[in-house]
């Protein structure tokens, strides 16, 4: 009698330890099902988001990488300034840079001072606010970022230093990074 | 003695469902802490715009011409109540330029995506410049800027 006693206490223990196990599983598996769901179904964005900040930090990289910054030429070093004459003359070399910044489109807009919109070449430069470097067919919208576009200036003989505000937009290669 | 050890093994257990729940804790923490990382790549527009403005040649000359002032000298300029060489105070022109910077790099009007902004210069407890136009919203997103050494900050929120 006594060995049937801890038989049936020994079996309700094991019954209580399996369901214990089964509640801690099912548990875990709802909160990781939770977990995906919330997970997942933000992906599409997130990848889209994702790719709209790539192209932001790399207008800031293109903005900052040699061939566009201003280095010391105004002073100390500075983040975001584009030397407007510098990327006059990479306009004019651009066919070298082929495949070099994997982007279709590189476009430097003067927003301030406000002036009717007027491309950049040789002839009509600095009396200009859009200095096109590179442009090819895309449908794709433009990524932007603000940049400084300062250029050599003279005024009665003496050159001077002029910064002027502008935005660098730049849209991917018919979107394959994106 | 059999109540003792039963209690010791419930002691266990409850230990080991408080792990559980700091692991789970600790994994909800970094998961927010990376979404923190991501606000910060968010506000490169802000603080680019602001880096950008301060660089910005107005046509107020310091001494001669063309010595022109900066926004960011315009601003320590204002600060210390000091005039143009054509007269005019320093502080009109850093309203009047910056306004229309403003208003031209964050149009409001219309379906623009942007619904507002704030830009507003303070040096200590005086507010040097304020501007804002449109709505503020709950999606924003700020910059600030700290300049030279008379405590004087630049704070731009752009309102979605």
């Amino acid at each position: 009698m006594v060995i049937v006693m801890k038989n049936r206490t020994g079996q309700l223990k094991i019954q209580q330890m399996a369901f214990m196990l089964i509640a801690v599983t099912l548990f875990f598996v709802l909160v990781g099902m939770f977990f995906l769901v919330v997970k997942f179904s933000n992906l599409k964005e997130d990848a889209t988001g994702l790719c709209e900040k790539n192209a932001q930090l790399l207008a800031t990289k293109l903005a900052n990488s040699p061939e566009f910054s201003c280095g010391e030429s105004f002073g100390s070093s500075k983040v975001n300034c584009i030397d407007a004459d510098k990327v006059m003359l990479l306009k004019e070399n651009i066919a070298k840079y082929s495949g070099f910044w994997g982007v279709s489109n590189i476009e430097v807009r003067k927003i301030y001072p406000i002036e009717a919109e007027k491309t950049c070449e040789l002839g009509n430069y600095p009396d200009c606010n859009i200095i096109k470097i590179r442009s090819k067919e895309d449908t794709s919208a433009y990524l932007s970022n603000f940049v400084s576009l300062c250029r050599k200036e003279s005024y009665e003989g003496t050159v001077y230093d002029k910064c002027e505000l502008a935005k660098i937009m730049i849209n991917y290669e018919y979107g394959e990074k994106c | 003695m059999l109540s003792e050890r039963k209690a010791q093994e419930e002691m266990v257990g409850f230990a080991l469902i408080m792990i559980i729940v700091a692991v789970i804790v600790l994994i909800f923490l970094s998961l927010s802490l990376r979404n923190q990382e991501e606000e910060i790549v968010e506000n490169y527009e802000v603080d680019s715009f602001i880096q950008s403005f301060l660089m910005y040649t107005s046509d107020c000359a310091d001494g001669y011409q063309p010595r022109y002032r900066t926004i960011e000298k315009l601003i320590i300029d204002c600060n210390k109540h000091e005039t143009c060489l054509d007269k005019r105070n320093t502080c009109e022109v850093l309203d009047f330029t910056l306004e229309e910077i403003v208003n031209e790099a964050w149009k409001v009007e219309g379906d623009r995506p942007v619904k507002g902004y704030i830009l507003q210069i303070t040096s200590g407890n005086s507010v040097i410049l304020n501007l804002s136009n449109g709505n503020t919203t709950n999606n924003y997103k700020n910059s600030l800027q700290k300049l030279g050494k008379d405590d004087i900050e630049i704070i731009f929120s752009a309102y979605y």
